[in-house]
């Protein structure tokens, strides 16, 4: 769940009837657009910045909330109320009570909270009869209760209090980009932000403009980008950076020793998959320390007792390097499976993972 | 431009009316390279066109799709992933995709047929994989919307799966054969290529993908 600065300007949250409220929160949005392109309004009043970025620039979270509130103050002759946790439901509730979220607390703030954070006080009500005040509390129903005995939206509410949803179904207002637009009485969405590599010909702020706008449907890390830099197999060459991240335009194609030759797999798994490499009898298969494996390579298992048969293989291929930040010897193997497809995988740690799938 | 720069003679009116209509032609149409240009009518895609690739999961249909990208890539067009989970990123740069300009959204959850929607001013070329059998109704929808783009779609689809409505050209991958040597050095595919008018008579041909420096080869 993505760390948000949530920055509420409580006097902004209700409309005025001469469309002054609207322009204000439009200045102050384009102003805090300044500070991190990566700004999102969410509602009248309410806007959100993922710190991970910025805060980099400004020299830490602390840095980034006083320029934050010295551009509320300037712009809008407002007090902000700004708070960070994890997601934007807690990050609202963070503001609202002016607390930073220490990383790695977010939970237990969540967990803290009174049910009526929830904003069903009928639920909230009924909860109190049996004994359930705080989000934690309710958390701890078990999902299959709750979905027996409460409506949809109820069952919606019970994830975002278990964490699995990072916001409440109301929490954004929808057509408030459309707002801002007719408020600046122009769609500028294409000049928010320049091309990935800084380029900014036509067809990078057109895809920029696109670019945000998917950002907006499915949030922070909905858009990547990719980036190639020094290293010897795939899955550590092979970058995914959300777009507008800053730019590490880093290439190096030198061949580097050891480094597995092409063709890289069509899917390099961002998360490796554990699997076992087992021989004609069953046997698990290791790399053994002279580098070879223990024996021949039958069946590949994935979990749940799904198997595949191993129709070639070839390597191991040994390398001595960083693999999440450890260093430890690492073999990679190619299979063909009988059924065609061919992955790619590493032993690692004495455990094999799926790495790649030559799709 | 130079400050110095003589002011450039204009162009004869004959030569004027000759050049334009081929580069009008020339940007409805977006570059393909070999091994495509040499199976496809016109050698390249048609802007607003939607190309199916049909192949059962893991058998090549994902490099098939964005080998297509490459000559339009290169050429400096934008394109856009959506919906591959964990895109093998060497393996495009292999291919030859520039991934300086290719946006990627690879878990648009529900919103996939919005998602790309979402991303139809931005780029010239789209590739989707929609997860399971995509609805006749938003399938219908995101066509629409790419011909009056100009876009060219393409759709990723598992053979199980097939996408809805009719492709104006199609590539299907009937069978994969891995050649391998003390690694993997190349994979042939058998490919059936497709579609409707200029591109209605089918061939079948064994394309090289990934070859051994991982580009596509004929």
């Amino acid at each position: 769940m993505e760390r948000l600065l949530a920055v509420w300007v409580e006097s902004l949250a209700v409309e005025s009837p001469d469309g002054s409220t609207w322009r204000d929160f439009a200045a102050l949005f384009d102003a805090l657009s300044v500070l991190s392109p990566f700004t999102e309004a969410v509602r009248l009043g309410l806007c959100v910045i993922p710190v991970r970025g910025p805060s980099r620039f400004f020299g830490g979270e602390g840095a980034v909330l006083a320029a934050v509130a010295s551009t509320v103050r300037d712009v809008t002759g407002r007090e902000a109320a700004l708070g960070v946790a994890d997601g934007l439901f807690l990050a609202e509730l963070a503001a609202k009570s002016h607390r930073v979220v220490p990383v790695g607390q977010s939970e237990a703030f969540r967990r803290a909270q009174r049910l009526d954070v929830l904003g069903r006080a009928d639920l909230a009500a009924t909860c109190a009869r049996l004994g359930i005040r705080s989000v934690g509390a309710f958390a701890d129903l078990a999902p299959a209760r709750v979905a027996e005995r409460f409506s949809a939206p109820v069952v919606a509410l019970h994830r975002v209090a278990r964490g699995e949803v990072a916001e409440l179904a109301g929490q954004r207002d929808a057509r408030i980009n459309e707002h801002l637009a007719a408020v600046r009485g122009t769609t500028r969405a294409g000049s928010e932000q320049g091309g990935f590599f800084g380029e900014n010909a036509a067809g990078d702020e057109r895809a920029a403009a696109a670019a945000h706008r998917v950002r907006r449907r499915l949030g922070a890390e909905g858009v990547v980008v990719a980036a190639l830099r020094a290293g010897r197999v795939p899955e550590d060459r092979a970058v995914l950076v959300p777009w507008g991240a800053p730019a590490e335009a880093e290439r190096d194609d030198a061949p580097w020793p050891g480094q597995l030759r092409a063709p890289s797999p069509a899917t390099t798994l961002a998360r490796p998959v554990p699997v076992e490499l087992r021989d004609a009898n069953g046997a698990p298969l290791r790399v053994a320390s002279r580098g070879g494996l223990t024996g021949e390579p039958a069946t590949l298992w994935f979990s749940h007792a799904i198997r595949r048969d191993v129709a070639w293989h070839a390597g191991p291929w040994t390398s001595l390097e960083r693999w999440w930040t450890l260093a430890r010897p690492r073999a990679h193997v190619q299979l063909v499976l009988t059924t065609g497809e061919a992955v790619l995988l590493v032993a690692h740690s004495h455990r094999w993972w799926l790495v790649g799938i030559y799709d | 431009m130079f400050a110095f720069s003589p002011p450039r003679p204009p162009l004869p009116a004959d030569l004027l009316a000759k050049v334009r209509p081929v580069s009008l032609a020339g940007s409805r149409r977006l570059p393909l390279d070999e091994p495509w240009s040499g199976l496809v009518p016109g050698a390249s895609l048609r802007r607003g066109s939607l190309v199916v690739v049909e192949a059962a999961p893991g058998l090549g249909g994902l490099s098939l799709a964005l080998s297509l990208l490459t000559g339009a890539s290169r050429a400096g067009h934008w394109a856009a992933v959506v919906g591959v989970d964990d895109p093998g990123v060497m393996a495009m740069a292999e291919l030859g995709v520039d991934l300086r300009r290719v946006l990627f959204v690879p878990r648009p959850r529900g919103a996939w047929a919005e998602s790309a929607a979402d991303l139809l001013d931005g780029v010239d070329l789209l590739v989707v994989r929609p997860p399971g059998r995509a609805a006749s109704s938003s399938a219908r929808r995101l066509v629409d919307r790419v011909r009056e783009s100009g876009v060219v779609l393409v759709v990723l689809a598992e053979t199980r799966a097939a996408w809805p409505t009719p492709a104006d050209l199609s590539f299907t991958i009937t069978r994969a054969r891995w050649e391998a040597s003390s690694r993997l050095d190349a994979r042939y595919l058998n490919v059936r290529v497709g579609g409707r008018g200029e591109a209605s008579r089918v061939g079948e041909h064994v394309i090289v993908l990934p070859g051994q420096r991982g580009r596509a080869e004929s």
